[in-house]
């Protein structure tokens, strides 16, 4: 009852404060308030955040701005803190451009001041979509990221690559501090696109270098693109691929195992499983993972192996599995097919959860990130039928699917409960349980890729479609 | 007696002596056609009287046709018969409930109800018979002003019951019941309905002072049954009928579940989960049906014997009372007897003895949620061509992907019953050497065995999610025996004719040993109901036990006077030691003082006489407490458990409680002020309170600070902290009758305003109920905390307009159709900052409405109960209107939630990421008004009196918790606290999820005396 009371009195109190605050009788009369825009005009895109700047003030005190753009639906009020009373504030609002507008359209920003004393002033700014915000582009043709420089061949290092910009571009720069690299092109008359070509010598000693390559453009607000470029300079290889791609292939737009990462090393004596898919298949062994430059192994005109990018590729007789030895020093090579002895996981399409594991028809789906339909739950994977593996017809060794991926991907292949599993490691290797820990990420293009799971060579092989 | 005798003896002589006087003869019986010994009769003008025999026979002499008898007897309301023609007049006479002679069990006492000076509210067991409950507490509902009952749904279940709001956080609310003057605890499951001669609730501290430290949450004295001196009676009370459970959800088919979750996978950018819903038409599960009884039965049922002699009084009932359970197996079922002789030796002596032998049986499923849970798709059964013909019968049952588990086959798996048997002999011996002077010994010994036995089949319907892979059985044996011995000495003399005074001294002893022992096994070769035992397990024995003890001494003593029946005072004093605390705080003293007033027995309110019966004013004081922690809390405690060290898994032991050798009582101290009244003959009466309860050093259970170099998880109880709640309670009583037509109307009027004084340090938040209510200084305790759901975004302006002064989204996840939650510190974050009070459990007042009338034969009883003010956390709504579980939805969702501007502006869009936490985030969303308005019961009834043979024949029909106003979406509005083991008691009030729901049920009654 008292409560009641309470709120009686609270409730006819409030009513008269508020017809108090309306009539704004509190505050005594003043000057209007002032803007200050930073820019008349603003430069936006479909997708990217502009700011509006600008300076309010008031003799008295300001109570509020309003910032409206009716057509992209925005209505903003900020309201200022009475206590104390503010005299100025500085406007600093971001606002994302809708991705369905077109880069042609001009908007007006309508800005409404008011200050305590309802005192009110308006202000518009212009807002265009045709602003250029794109970096320039940079497309490295060589060093190619991770590449591998072998002393021991040769202590050149060319730089070359090609900068786009549609607002032209305004200047180059190339650096890396370990190496004394600091070269800046300043170009007159802004072109669109510029190349770079040079080569550096290297120092004798294996390191790794960070290449640091900058281009700046010329819009009135100018964009500055950056791109690092990691090199290893060594007298061994750290690791080689064999790459069944012919050459030119872009060899960065699969998710996992392209080109395949070696399965055995001892000094430079590399070791390679790998299953020919059809007779005559060609291969090449690489030097680095993302490119066939610089060093590219294959035959040379009297059957040798040579480090050319001109070489021809080693041909591999008939379908099936090989197990093949290379060495990059002393350019030897064998190859050898075999019978795989291996666990068949055949029988895997119309799975059945059981309990009983004599009586369980395994199946293999995929627990993970990335992948669309899929998450950590081995129930998901059961129930997600789209994310079975199913048996590869050709080969019993390989359960073969297709899955979408949306982003930075990780795995394991899986069988009801984690029996069978396969975690999906660094290097595109698929250790079987318990196998290895570390679930890797792998970077990928939202898409849909072509999965292939090899029991025998414990290798995953997830390629776009 | 034997005077009477004489006396009317000595009339007859000299009635038959006086020539023309006129011998009338006839009986007394009260409304029940129940023969009143001992009634007095008074030839008005004359000074010739009478009284009743045994069997309420009278015989008396008037001087002539014109004379007029005067019928009276202590609460019952006199009657006044002219002769006339008549020798033979059979009265009947009428109860007074208000009578002021009314006597009043306070407390190693019973005073005339005029007398008492404290806060009494005394309950007939007639009006709680009208009801047919498990737990008479139930019935009590908005029949006593200052009691707040909250009915718990499901059978054996126990209604919360507040006496005058909280007065502690961390321990029980639950008052103290005392049983025929032995104090049986906080629950009074074990007592039927029928067993009650009246009940008494003790509301503030003045009067239950005298049960000292177990009293802060108030007390409860019943009063059973005793025999009267008279023929022997028989009393045959029945009550069956139907408690109803339809589905309070309207759930969605296949078809629309399906199209539902598509929804809910579109808006989020999936593929539809179910394609092509109409594949799913007409092939819904109806879970529901499948498992849950429209109807349980109830029957509750007594046979009762009573009578006796002037020497020895006796009575005997044996009670049954079962309440099946809403699914296929389960309830609850108790047969007790009550067997109580009373004997008068002497004039000085008298004693007597009851024995209360009990047997309960208890035990139920739990899951009728995962009935509306569960996906309407999946078949009961797992489809033919997944049996392989090897599986258990536990096994044939199919997996929802839901996962909810198949609530079928868990009812089908149920086998969790408890056993338990009770015996109580209470025992007094009453001395009166000389007139004025008690002295009365009481004991009591309970005898108490509870067995648990579980056993859990093995089975498989899902290998990776729903399997117990091996059976297990297991069963707890509790065993208890307490006793209880009380002596008292009470003098009382009225001293020059107006000073009435009494003084009571005396000591009391409890004792209460208790222990258990529990063994479990696996490997069962097999499921069958005769391998159901320990000794079949082959696997995995394990067994455990312990014992436990507590008791309490105390010192008793009151002394009460009245002056010319004017003023009134009452002083009760208590001094508790209890076990439960070491040495410097065993002993503690719980003192109160009540005066009163009857103003209308001043000359001055002399002409008022004529319209006010009863005018009187009431001021209380006292100390009660609260002892209700566990045992031994001065112990440390160490515990055992397995611990990763070092790569290996080691047994290890860690501090788990630490000992508090200062611990002491939780104290309640306590004013309360009260006027009472009565009009035109009592007709209209009422009384109006108002109290104050203050609580100090309240017993909280600590975390060590982390340099004390304790782990996390190491508790220690401490007092601190206090408390307070006020309020007042009304009661307004209003009694009639025209001609054949009697009715009565009572209304009870009770508000509670409970604030925290202080707590452990300053500025401490108490988080309860998952984080989800705060307990802070200054404001109630446990209110609902979270954030401000203002409204669902309606628009895109809307979304952009909702950042903070830089354009930064406050909600970057937000979508059309989204909770936009309120910046309420307005720091242009959505953080914990932003939580603040979205609602309250405790209701701003609580109001009950009795009615009874009555025509010639027929009688009827409606009882109205309402909360209002209360919210209430519907918890539900995350499992009914989220599309981000798989569980099945409510029909109509798809209209419901948001779908387009103006479509809703409460339930959020459907939604499979619920990545703007519409659900997942705690706020007002969740907070819905709580008041309702019940009636608790309806009962019609009518009687025959002297027919077939009997003295009265009574058939009723009644309907309990038929119609329910209310707000709130929910389950049932009846909400009471939370989880007691994780300390929730308080801090978790108000939460309504699956609660088992106070169930509509339909009775027929029947009542035989004979």
């Amino acid at each position: 009852m008292k409560k009641n009371i309470f709120l009686f009195f609270l409730a006819l109190f409030a009513v008269l404060f508020t017809g108090c605050q309306n009539n704004e009788a509190g505050f005594p009369s003043s000057e209007k308030p002032t803007v200050v825009v930073a820019t008349k005009e603003i430069y936006g895109a479909p997708t990217r955040k502009f700011e509006i700047k600008a300076t309010l003030a008031d003799d008295l005190g300001l109570k509020s701005i309003q910032i409206q753009i009716p057509e992209l639906s925005l209505d903003k009020v900020i309201t200022f803190a009475t206590d104390p009373l503010l005299k100025s504030y500085d406007l600093s609002y971001f606002f994302e451009i809708p991705a369905n507008r077109g880069t042609s359209e001009v908007f007006k920003i309508k800005l409404t001041i008011t200050d305590v004393s309802g005192n009110s002033i308006d202000e518009d700014i212009n807002l265009r979509l045709d602003g250029e915000f794109a970096a320039p582009a940079i497309s490295m043709v060589s060093p190619k990221e991770g590449a591998v420089i072998l002393l021991s061949t040769s202590k050149e290092m060319p730089v070359n690559f090609v900068v786009n910009d549609d607002s032209g571009i305004d200047y180059v720069q190339v650096k890396c501090a370990e190496l004394g690299i600091d070269e800046m092109i300043q170009l007159s008359n802004s072109p669109q696109s510029y190349t770079f070509n040079k080569t550096y010598t290297l120092p004798v000693t294996a390191a790794n270098y960070v290449l640091t390559i900058t281009a700046k453009d010329k819009f009135a607000i100018p964009n500055t693109g950056t791109l690092n470029v990691n090199i290893v300079a060594t007298n061994e290889y750290p690791a080689i691929y064999l790459c069944d791609q012919p050459k030119g292939t872009n060899l960065t737009t699969d998710a996992v195992g392209v080109p395949m990462y070696f399965h055995e090393k001892n000094g430079q004596d590399f070791e390679f499983k790998y299953y020919a898919d059809k007779d005559n298949k060609e291969v090449y062994f690489l030097g680095q993972e993302s490119d066939f430059a610089p060093h590219c192994f294959g035959l040379n005109e009297s059957g040798s192996l040579t480090d050319d990018v001109a070489s021809a590729p080693i041909v591999l007789p008939a379908k099936g599995y090989y197990s093949i030895k290379v060495n990059p020093n002393t350019l030897v090579y064998t190859v050898t097919k075999y019978t795989p002895s291996s666990k068949v996981w055949a029988d895997v399409a119309n799975g059945l959860w059981h309990d009983v594991e004599a009586q369980r028809r395994p199946f293999v789906s995929v627990c993970g990130a990335g992948i669309k339909g899929a998450d950590w739950d081995t129930w998901t994977a059961w129930v997600q039928t789209g994310l079975h593996l199913a048996n590869n017809p050709n080969n019993p060794y390989q359960l073969v699917g297709e899955y979408t991926l949306t982003g930075t991907m990780e795995a394991t292949f899986t069988g009801q409960w984690w029996s069978p599993s396969w975690r999906l490691i660094k290097n595109g290797i698929a250790t079987m349980s318990p196998g290895e820990n570390g679930n890797a990420k792998y970077p990928a293009a939202p898409g849909i890729y072509k999965v292939v799971l090899d029991t025998e060579l414990e290798r995953v092989f997830i390629t776009k479609k | 007696m034997k005077y009477r005798f004489i006396g009317l003896f000595i009339a007859m002589l000299c009635s038959m002596a006086t020539f023309g006087q006129i011998t009338v003869k006839g009986s007394v019986k009260d409304k029940g056609a129940i023969p009143i010994p001992g009634v007095n009769l008074i030839v008005k003008g004359t000074g010739t009287s009478a009284a009743t025999d045994f069997d309420g026979n009278f015989s008396i002499s008037v001087p002539n046709k014109n004379a007029q008898i005067e019928f009276s007897f202590v609460g019952f309301t006199n009657k006044v018969v002219p002769v006339g023609d008549k020798t033979v007049l059979d009265i009947v006479l009428e109860e007074s409930s208000q009578a002021l002679d009314e006597i009043v069990v306070v407390g190693y006492a019973s005073v005339k109800k005029s007398d008492v000076t404290s806060s009494i509210s005394s309950i007939k067991g007639k009006e709680l018979q009208t009801m047919t409950v498990g737990n008479v507490a139930e019935s009590l509902q908005g029949k006593v002003a200052g009691v707040q009952i909250t009915g718990q749904g499901g059978p054996g279940a126990q209604p919360r019951v507040l006496i005058r709001g909280i007065s502690t956080v961390n321990l029980s609310t639950d008052p103290l019941y005392v049983v025929d003057g032995i104090p049986m605890g906080t629950s009074i499951n074990f007592l039927s309905n029928n067993e009650i001669e009246s009940m008494e609730v003790l509301k503030d501290a003045s009067a239950s002072a005298i049960y000292g430290s177990r009293a802060s949450n108030g007390v409860i004295l019943i009063t059973t049954k005793k025999g009267k001196a008279g023929k022997t009676r028989f009393n045959f009370d029945m009550s069956s009928g139907m408690q109803l459970m339809s589905n309070p959800y309207n759930m969605a088919n296949a078809e629309s579940y399906a199209s539902i979750m598509n929804k809910a996978y579109n808006n989020s950018g999936y593929a539809d989960y179910l394609s092509n819903p109409s594949q799913y038409r007409g092939k819904t599960t109806d879970w529901w049906k499948a498992g849950i009884k429209g109807g349980s039965p109830v029957t509750n049922a007594s046979l009762g014997v009573s009578g006796g002699s002037e020497t020895h009084t006796y009575a005997v009932s044996l009670n049954y009372y079962d309440s099946e359970s809403i699914y296929e197996v389960g309830g609850w079922e108790r047969v007790t007897m009550r067997i109580a002789n009373d004997f008068k030796f002497s004039d000085k002596f008298s004693a007597g003895i009851t024995l209360n032998p009990r047997y309960e049986k208890w035990g139920g499923p739990n899951n009728w949620a995962d009935f509306d849970k569960i996906d309407p798709i999946t078949p009961i059964y797992k489809p033919a061509d997944q049996l392989t013909g090897l599986e258990n019968e536990y096994s044939i049952y199919a997996r929802s992907p839901s996962y909810v588990w198949n609530p079928i086959a868990a009812v089908k798996r149920y086998d969790d019953y408890t056993n338990q048997y009770n015996l109580n002999t209470n025992g007094y011996l009453q001395y009166q050497p000389i007139k004025g002077l008690v002295i009365r010994t009481q004991g009591s010994i309970e005898v108490g065995d509870k067995t648990q036995s579980i056993f859990r089949p093995d089975f498989v319907i899902d290998a990776a999610h729903e399997k117990a892979e091996i059976n297990s059985v297991e069963r707890k044996n509790t065993t208890n025996a307490d006793w209880t011995w009380q002596n008292t000495v009470t003098y009382t003399k009225t001293f020059a004719g107006k000073h009435n005074a009494s003084l009571m001294i005396g000591n009391t002893m409890e004792e209460y040993n208790s222990n258990d022992v529990w063994g479990y096994g696996e490997g069962i070769p097999n499921n069958s109901d005769s391998m159901r035992e320990l000794k079949a397990a082959t696997k995995n024995r394990r067994s455990d036990g312990n014992s436990w003890s507590s008791s309490l001494m105390s010192y008793i003593s009151r002394f009460s006077y009245n002056y010319d029946a004017k003023y009134y005072f009452t002083g009760t004093f208590r001094r508790d030691g209890s076990s439960k605390f070491m040495d410097n705080n065993k002993w503690a003293n719980f003192p109160s003082a009540s005066v009163s007033w009857r103003i209308l027995n001043e000359g001055f309110m002399e002409p008022a006489k004529s319209v006010l019966s009863d005018l009187r004013f009431r001021a209380g004081w006292g100390k009660v407490g609260n002892q209700n922690l566990p045992a031994a809390v001065y112990q440390s405690n160490i515990k055992q458990g397995f611990y990763p060290i070092g790569g290996n898994v080691v047994d290890t032991s860690f501090p788990d409680t630490m000992a508090n050798k200062d611990i002491k009582w939780e104290t309640v101290e306590d004013i309360s002020f009260g006027i009472d009244f009565g009009l035109w003959k009592n007709k209209l009466s009422g009384s109006l309170e108002y109290y104050q309860k203050k609580t100090e050093d309240m017993l909280f259970k600590k975390q060590f600070p982390t340099y004390s170099g304790f782990p996390g998880y190491s508790t220690i109880w401490t007092n601190v902290g206090s408390m307070q709640s006020k309020g007042i309670d009304l009661l307004i009583s209003y009694k009639d009758k025209k001609g054949d037509f009697t009715y009565g109307v009572d209304v009870t009027f009770t508000t509670v305003n409970v604030d925290m004084l202080s707590l452990s340090a300053d500025g401490e938040r108490l988080y309860g109920a998952g984080n989800r209510t705060l307990t802070v200084k200054g404001e109630e305790p446990g209110y609902f905390y979270g954030y401000v759901a203002d409204g669902l975004f309606q628009n895109q302006t809307q979304i952009n307009a909702h950042t903070d002064e830089h354009g930064t989204k406050l909600q970057p996840y937000a979508q059309l159709g989204d909770i936009r939650f309120k910046d309420v510190n307005g720091d242009g974050k959505l953080d914990d900052k932003d939580r603040t009070k979205i609602g309250s459990p405790w209701a701003d007042y609580n109001v009950g409405l009795n009615l009874n009338f009555g025509y010639k034969q027929f009688d009827l009883v409606a009882n109205f109960y309402s909360s209002i003010g209360n919210d209430i956390v519907n918890e539900n709504i995350k499992d009914l209107y989220n599309g981000a579980s798989l569980t099945n939805k409510v029909s109509g969702l798809e209209q419901m939630a948001w779908h387009g501007e103006g479509t809703s502006n409460y339930v959020p869009r459907l939604s499979k990421d619920d990545n703007n936490e519409n659900y997942t985030k705690f706020s007002s969303f969740y907070v819905e008004d709580g008041s309702y308005v019940r009636m608790k019961n309806l009962q019609l009834g009518f009687s025959f009196y002297n027919k077939f043979g009997l003295d009265k024949l009574r058939i009723s029909l009644s309907g309990q918790n038929l119609w329910t106003w209310t707000k709130y979406t929910g389950v049932d509005p009846e909400v009471a606290g939370g989880d007691p083991d994780k300390d929730d008691r308080v801090k978790g009030s108000g939460f309504g999820a699956w609660n088992y729901p106070v169930q509509p049920t339909i009775l027929m009654g029947l009542n035989v005396a004979f």
